[in-house]
């Protein structure tokens, strides 16, 4: 089936540390920003998504959905929360989208959110373990960089992939990240400064892993109609939503799995959308450790298996290239704030193709976009494809 | 020693004897923790099997960062271990430096403190350490070279009881495409 629904608003934290705000200040500001932006009052929603992970643990808070409807003054709208690992903001822009496409809601608003620096990194580190099976696969000490660490080996292993080649990711995410005002780090770097950073989980090192990060993120959606009916509002629409689950334990996960883990799903939002990967302009790919940027770039179709890490070095993914790959900076420079991710990975490539991403990001004549987002060892593959439709 | 009943009860004995999960149709050994169904060809019936213990490192990594649960021991190494069996599992591995861990080294399995938990209980499982005897019996390469030497010295008249051992078992994995 075939599929639009409209992007109204958008709207975006910076993404940081922010000790000065709770994850309920963080919320709020995405969420009111994206009703600014739409030009809607709280009363027009009538159905909140949130996403948002660890707030148990992270915050010692829970029921997030209902605290952001009552700040949010958007009661008696429903409100719930969505959870699946990393790909949580992903699932809230689903759950929005299918809301609207079913022809049950006008409006309604998709929020993702986070706020991991209220605890020390060990602590963070022992709540994002719990998105695998901490009780057995992770008993054995593994963490999600040591996991994603054996990815990248296997990677290396299996098409005779150097370190260096795989560091030109970073390079080219922090060149970007450089340029984006909202991410959480913003410097340039270089392949040796990559291979010389401090070792994370060998063969990962600190430039090829995110950081933990504060941040929301929210999107208001609407029937198609409604954005029609406004037609000096930039036409963006979201014209494909493709969901799947994949493997749960890392020892048994190949790379053929890590594959489908986006190709299955992407084939499907494709095939929606009416489009093919050749005529992507920008893509947003889930980047939380650099390897699974190539990953991402090979399930999409953008490159043949084992060859995904090649556009980072060529050229071929960068802003001017083939396909502008992350154009962000990735999660690598903006930070991964669990549940907001999704969410922002959406703002951002709507960003692209009303044309308002800053300046040194912004993709010429932005058209068509995707993101794609994933969660757990390999569990959430999570596509998204936007079009710029005008009249 | 203190440890969390609950968690003792429900994941102890698993980790104190190592066994993996056999298929009931198609054979396929999974790691002990799939109890529902077979992950590979997904029939229900599947029964512990018990390991020797015994395995080569196929996949590593060197955790520099830990979760709380594990402070104290990073840098420590996390391998994948291909147990000779044919399943494989994540594990700690003890007595190897973090600059010295190579695939394709010989472990074996070895009971030890694991981690600390939320609690300051102790939790044991297994870890691997590096086995000082590295006569691997039933390892594929092994079984390649056994089933291989028969059939090039049997004479013809004797071929069909030679080419049993290649047909029983041929090597389940895949060549390891190691690096350098």
């Amino acid at each position: 089936m075939s599929m639009r629904v409209g992007v109204l608003g958008i709207g975006k934290t910076p993404h940081k540390i922010q000790h000065e705000k709770s994850l309920k200040d963080l919320g709020v500001e995405a969420g009111r920003k994206a009703m600014a932006d739409a030009g809607v009052d709280p009363s027009e929603i009538q159905m909140l998504y949130v996403g948002n992970v660890g707030s148990v643990g992270f915050n010692y808070e829970n029921s997030t959905a209902l605290m952001a409807a009552h700040h949010l003054g958007v009661v008696p709208a429903g409100a719930v929360r969505v959870e699946a690992a990393c790909g949580t903001g992903a699932w809230a822009l689903h759950l929005g989208c299918v809301a609207i496409a079913s022809g049950l809601y006008d409006t309604v608003m998709v929020l993702g959110m986070e706020k991991m620096n209220d605890l020390a990194t060990v602590e963070g580190t022992s709540i994002i373990a719990q998105a695998a099976d901490s009780k057995e696969e992770y008993f054995s000490g593994l963490t999600f960089p040591s996991g994603t660490a054996l990815t990248a080996r296997k990677y290396m292993q299996a098409y005779g992939v150097s370190e260096e080649d795989l560091a030109h990711t970073s390079v080219k995410n922090h060149f970007y990240g450089a340029r984006n005002p909202s991410a959480h780090l913003r410097f340039e770097c270089t392949v040796e400064e990559v291979m010389n950073s401090p070792k994370v989980a060998d063969p990962l090192k600190l430039y090829e892993v995110c950081p933990m990060t504060d941040a929301a993120s929210a999107l208001v959606l609407c029937r198609e109609e409604i954005l029609r009916a406004q037609p000096n509002r930039p036409q963006v629409y979201v014209t494909a939503t493709s969901m799947a689950s994949g493997t749960w334990y890392q020892a048994s996960d190949t790379l053929d799995d890590a594959y489908n883990l986006f190709h299955r799903p992407a084939t499907r939002a494709y095939e929606m959308a009416g489009v093919t990967a050749k005529d992507i302009d920008v893509a947003e790919i889930y980047n939380s450790f650099a390897i699974q940027e190539p990953l991402g770039i090979e399930g999409l179709g953008f490159a043949k298996m084992g060859q995904g890490w090649k556009g980072a070095k060529d050229g071929s993914t960068w802003l001017d290239g083939k396909i502008a790959v992350n154009p962000s900076g990735g999660l690598l420079c903006k930070g991964h704030p669990l549940g907001a991710t999704g969410a922002t990975q959406a703002v951002d490539i709507v960003e692209q193709l009303r044309g308002t991403a800053p300046e040194g990001m912004q993709r010429a004549d932005a058209e068509i976009g995707i993101s794609a987002c994933r969660g757990g060892p390999g569990s959430v593959g999570a596509i998204h494809i936007y079009q710029r439709l005008e009249g | 020693m203190t440890v969390s009943a609950i968690e003792f009860t429900r994941l102890g004995a698993p980790k104190l004897h190592l066994f993996a999960m056999k298929c009931g149709k198609c054979k396929e050994l999974s790691p002990w923790w799939e109890r529902s169904h077979c992950y590979k060809c997904g029939h229900d019936t599947l029964t512990e099997f018990e390991l020797a213990g015994k395995g080569e490192i196929t996949n590593y990594t060197v955790v520099y960062y830990p979760p709380r649960e594990f402070l104290g021991q990073e840098p420590y190494v996390v391998g994948h271990i291909r147990m000779d069996e044919g399943v494989t599992l994540p594990a700690p591995v003890m007595g190897v430096a973090p600059d010295a861990v190579e695939v394709g080294t010989r472990v074996a399995a070895t009971l030890r403190r694991m981690k600390l938990g939320h609690e300051g209980d102790i939790y044991y499982s297994y870890k691997f350490v590096v086995d000082d005897d590295p006569a691997p019996k039933k390892t594929a390469p092994a079984r390649r070279a056994a089933a291989k030497t028969p059939a090039a010295k049997t004479p013809a008249a004797k071929q069909p009881a030679a080419r049993k051992p290649a047909a029983k078992k041929p090597a389940p994995r895949k060549p390891a495409a190691r690096k350098k």
